[in-house]
């Protein structure tokens, strides 16, 4: 019983990364139709960004100092490589974000090395909650809620502000915004922005619980396009729905028969595809020929 | 006459939006049948419900007797169904020979064949398929031409030539002479004639000059279901036609 | 096929045996070795059947190694388990050939219904299904270690059993190295790469060619004139499935070992990379972009720790300044000025006419 509830919050925390990372990518697919194979790069990034300031001036400014960085590298990315391929095949979008993802990979090997990083010591943060029978790390349970409150005010941006009703109008019809005078192209870059800038910040505030390595932005980008087709390209709950799902699911797995955990995210990937294309809650846009 | 293609109660819905509802349609081999109506009305839906390109959300659709519903538009080639398109869809990057080469060649082995021995060009039956349709559409002058430097009448025409180089028994033309100067409309309609003398033709059209003169009959769809079936004169005479497209006045009004 | 088409094939033939057969000693020239060459070649076969599933179908696949590892794993399985004695090459070969082209078959039914970033996603899905299988099933792959000694397969040709370890005999060839530095393995590599690159070159001219480069051109005129594009796109995810897959064993079998790594993502990266730079959609562009890549690799990764970043900024720079690849852009400059050759020559007539 112990062991299946602390498995089941193991799942949360999991499933809140991977919402996190695919709250980004859906809608940066839903509004620039860009798919962003580098994607994974800015949760790297934040992540080592994180690890460098935490190092020096603590684990507070590390959570300032990733989103915004991160959301800095994803603005010069749009300005200077990816303009020319927003809405262009899906193909050469692929591509070329995955030699980003490649370089930036490469690059953090480069400079940091590509042994795994610990976190330094969280301090204060350290202990863990005893909740009746289950004893679990305190930092997780914050994490957990940080996140949450991430994402309601994510949604909120979404829903109530004027960006992120030209985010949304755009999803549906993006000449129409166009014609209608909303500034897509500056919305479309904020929302690139903010999505680098969500993942970035869990990467950062992810490392205490799961190392950093190079290779850290890839292995959480692979499970996260999982999520996103397992919820739907371009819906945001579907992001929620589908990151809690796999990550419980992995969680679970991992409880009942560890060798399986990872290939069950690839099979439930695969019965969506061909069972319901568009994922839970995607809209049925063409999919299948 | 036996009817060729009927439809009973075919509807149409996207989401609650119904493109088109409860069709009843029936077209006897040989006809020249025209398709008309105000914009809306449903006419590319319909047509696309008929050449399998989109599904059909209720009732059925009959070839020959034969309930062909659930068939895909590429069976429905085999069959002897074939379209041109409303915007021009042809291989930009071939000529116009190796377009209706294509279609002929299509036509010739099947829709799928793994002939990775053999290449295509010894296939007089193709060929002699191919140059028949371009002569019928008398694209003959510029069939070694990359089809996508042609005009824009030429590709409209290229188009219809694809779709003949599949052997149909219906052929289904989607506003064939829109956006081609008067001179090449009257040209296009004449080969269009020439067509339906040896097999059945749809068109979707709102030239209604051309439409009056070449049709055997019409039907006017309007938001989605039929409005009217006639003659030409019989439906030039509906008073309910008028309204929906000339807003209560004739034609002989408007002329004058 | 006419006279000139004929002559041209055969032209292709001689060129490309021509060119192996240099290859390794101007390859030693320049500071590779025949190994090397070897491992350059059998990947490129690799590449030419990704290539044709990208640069001809039109699709990406993002999980390519699933055929070139698989191919790989089975190879080893197959003569370790059931011929430890006879290690059989052909029987090896054939058999990992088979499989690869059945797990196509498998994957391709499923994936080429859907769109390009669906299908990316599925074969990349299916690819780390398989890495993590073939990491957890260590009884039977070993899982991390990989399958090391495997046994050296014997070609079976007539009543002789050949090594095809065994070197040529030793001729002094100056700067070029000596005739010793090749095995037999580049030679059956060599032939095994001629064969694929005029069979590919007959395939993407023949019927079945010319209806995917249709379906390619434009799948929705294509599936109304008849055209059954899911089933061409099977046809050539298996035939590209079974070329990786070929390639897959023949490497398995003279590296003498296979690793975990051979089905991962990013052996499916490379041959995204080599097929690229290389040029997608031309014959030669994946060879070229195998050997430049690998060699760079070999070069680089003895002197710089970050040999991978410079193949991926390469890359980059490929596809943002180069997007036809190296062979792809050498060949449009050359049949651009053919084409403009042949102009200035019938404006020079008509003018000399006068």
């Amino acid at each position: 019983m112990v062991a299946l509830s602390q498995a089941l919050l193991n799942g949360l925390v999991l499933g809140l990364i991977y919402v996190a990372i695919a709250v980004g990518l859906t809608i940066v697919f839903g509004t620039l139709r860009l798919v962003n194979f580098a994607h994974g790069a800015f949760y790297a990034i934040g992540a080592y960004i994180g690890l460098v300031v935490a190092q020096n001036w603590g684990l507070g400014a590390a959570f300032i100092a990733a989103p915004i960085g991160v959301a800095i590298f994803a603005i010069i990315l749009d300005r200077v490589l990816l303009r020319p391929f927003y809405g262009k095949d899906v193909t050469s979008q692929i591509l070329v974000t995955f030699g980003i993802a490649l370089i930036v990979e490469e690059t953090l090997r480069l400079i940091f090395g590509a042994t795994t990083q610990q976190y330094p010591a969280l301090q204060g943060l350290a202990t863990s909650v005893a909740i009746g029978p289950l004893v679990y790390p305190l930092y997780r349970l914050l994490f957990a809620a940080g996140v949450i409150a991430m994402l309601v005010l994510v949604w909120l941006f979404m829903e109530r502000t004027d960006y992120g009703l030209i985010v949304r109008a755009g999803v549906r019809d993006r000449t129409m915004v166009q014609l209608l005078g909303g500034n897509i192209r500056q919305a479309s870059t904020i929302v690139f922005a903010v999505g680098a800038a969500i993942a970035g910040l869990v990467g950062a505030a992810a490392s205490p619980i799961y190392s950093i390595a190079p290779g850290t932005g890839f292995a959480f980008l692979v499970p996260s396009f999982v999520v996103v087709v397992v919820g739907g390209l371009g819906s945001f709950w579907g992001a929620v729905l589908g990151g809690l799902l796999i990550g419980e699911l992995q969680s679970l797995t991992t409880l009942a028969f560890a060798p399986a955990a990872n290939v069950i995210i690839y099979l439930c990937m695969a019965l969506v595809l061909l069972l319901r294309p568009q994922g839970l809650l995607g809209e049925s846009e063409v999919i299948r020929q | 006459m036996t009817a060729i293609l009927e439809t009973k109660g075919l509807g149409k819905s996207f989401g609650r939006f119904a493109a088109n509802a409860d069709i009843d349609f029936s077209v006897a081999q040989g006809e020249l049948r025209a398709v008309i109506g105000p914009n809306g009305a449903g006419k590319t839906t319909f047509f696309n419900m008929l050449s399998g390109t989109t599904d059909v959300t209720s009732g059925a659709i009959f070839f020959k007797g034969c309930d062909i519903t659930r068939l895909s538009g590429t069976r429905r080639v085999h069959l002897g169904i074939a379209k041109a398109f409303q915007t021009a869809n042809i291989y930009p990057e071939q000529t116009v020979l190796q377009n209706c080469r294509l279609a002929a060649l299509a036509h010739t082995q099947g829709a799928f064949a793994l002939e990775v021995f053999r290449r295509s060009d010894r296939l007089t039956d193709v060929d002699a398929l191919a140059e028949r349709a371009i002569e019928q559409l008398e694209l003959s002058g510029v069939a070694g031409v990359r089809s996508g430097d042609l005009a824009h009448g030429d590709k409209k025409r290229l188009d219809i030539a694809i779709a003949l180089a599949t052997k149909p028994e219906i052929l289904l033309l989607d506003e064939p002479v829109a956006g081609m100067s008067r001179d090449e409309a009257r040209k296009t309609e004449a080969l269009i004639r020439k067509l339906a003398s040896s097999m059945t033709v749809l068109i979707i059209e709102h030239d209604m000059d051309l439409i009056m003169g070449i049709s055997d009959s019409i039907t006017v769809l309007e938001s989605g279901s039929v409005l009217a079936n006639g003659t030409p004169a019989e439906i030039r005479a509906n008073g309910r036609v008028q309204d929906a497209y000339l807003g209560g006045h004739s034609e002989a009004e408007i002329e004058s | 096929m006419n006279v000139s088409q004929r002559g041209a094939g055969v032209r292709f033939a001689l060129f490309t045996l021509a060119g192996l057969a240099l290859f390794p000693f101007i390859f030693h020239a320049i500071d590779g070795y025949a190994g090397l060459a070897t491992q350059i070649v059998i990947v490129s076969i690799a590449s030419i059947g990704f290539n044709f599933l990208l640069g001809y179908t039109g699709l990406l696949s993002y999980g390519h190694a699933m055929f070139y590892g698989g191919g790989g794993y089975v190879a080893a399985l197959l003569l370790i388990r059931l011929m430890p004695q006879h290690p059989n090459l052909w029987l090896a070969v054939i058999g990992a050939t088979l499989a690869a082209t059945i797990l196509a078959l498998l994957v391709g039914a499923l994936a080429v219904r859907l769109y390009g970033i669906y299908f990316a996603l599925l074969t990349l899905a299916f690819a780390q299904m398989i890495y993590f299988v073939v990491e957890q099933a260590q009884d039977w792959t070993n899982g991390d270690d990989g399958l090391q000694s495997i046994p050296a397969a014997l070609l079976p040709i007539g009543p002789y059993s050949i090594d095809l370890g065994t070197a040529l005999p030793p001729l002094a060839l100056g700067p070029f190295g000596n005739l010793s530095d090749i095995k037999l393995w580049y030679i059956v590599s060599a032939l095994a790469l001629c064969g694929v690159m005029i069979g590919m070159r007959a395939l993407t001219r023949s019927q079945f060619g010319e209806v995917l480069t249709a379906i390619r051109e434009n799948e929705e005129r294509s599936s109304l004139i008849g055209f059954n594009a899911a089933a061409y796109r099977l046809a050539a995810f298996a035939i590209s499935g079974a070329l990786t897959g070929f390639a897959g064993a023949l490497r398995a079998l003279y590296d003498g070992s296979v690793a975990v790594e051979s089905v991962g993502i990013e052996r499916s990266g490379s041959l995204v990379i080599y097929t690229i730079v290389g040029g997608v959609q031309t014959l030669l562009g994946p060879v070229l972009g195998t050997g430049l890549i690998m060699y760079l690799e070999a070069v680089l990764s003895a002197h710089i720790s970050y040999w991978r970043l410079v193949e991926g900024v390469i890359f980059v720079a490929v596809i943002i300044f180069l997007p036809a690849g190296i062979v792809g852009t050498i060949a449009k400059r050359f049949s651009g000025r053919a084409k403009d050759r042949a102009l200035l020559a019938k404006s020079v007539s008509t003018g000399s006419s006068k």
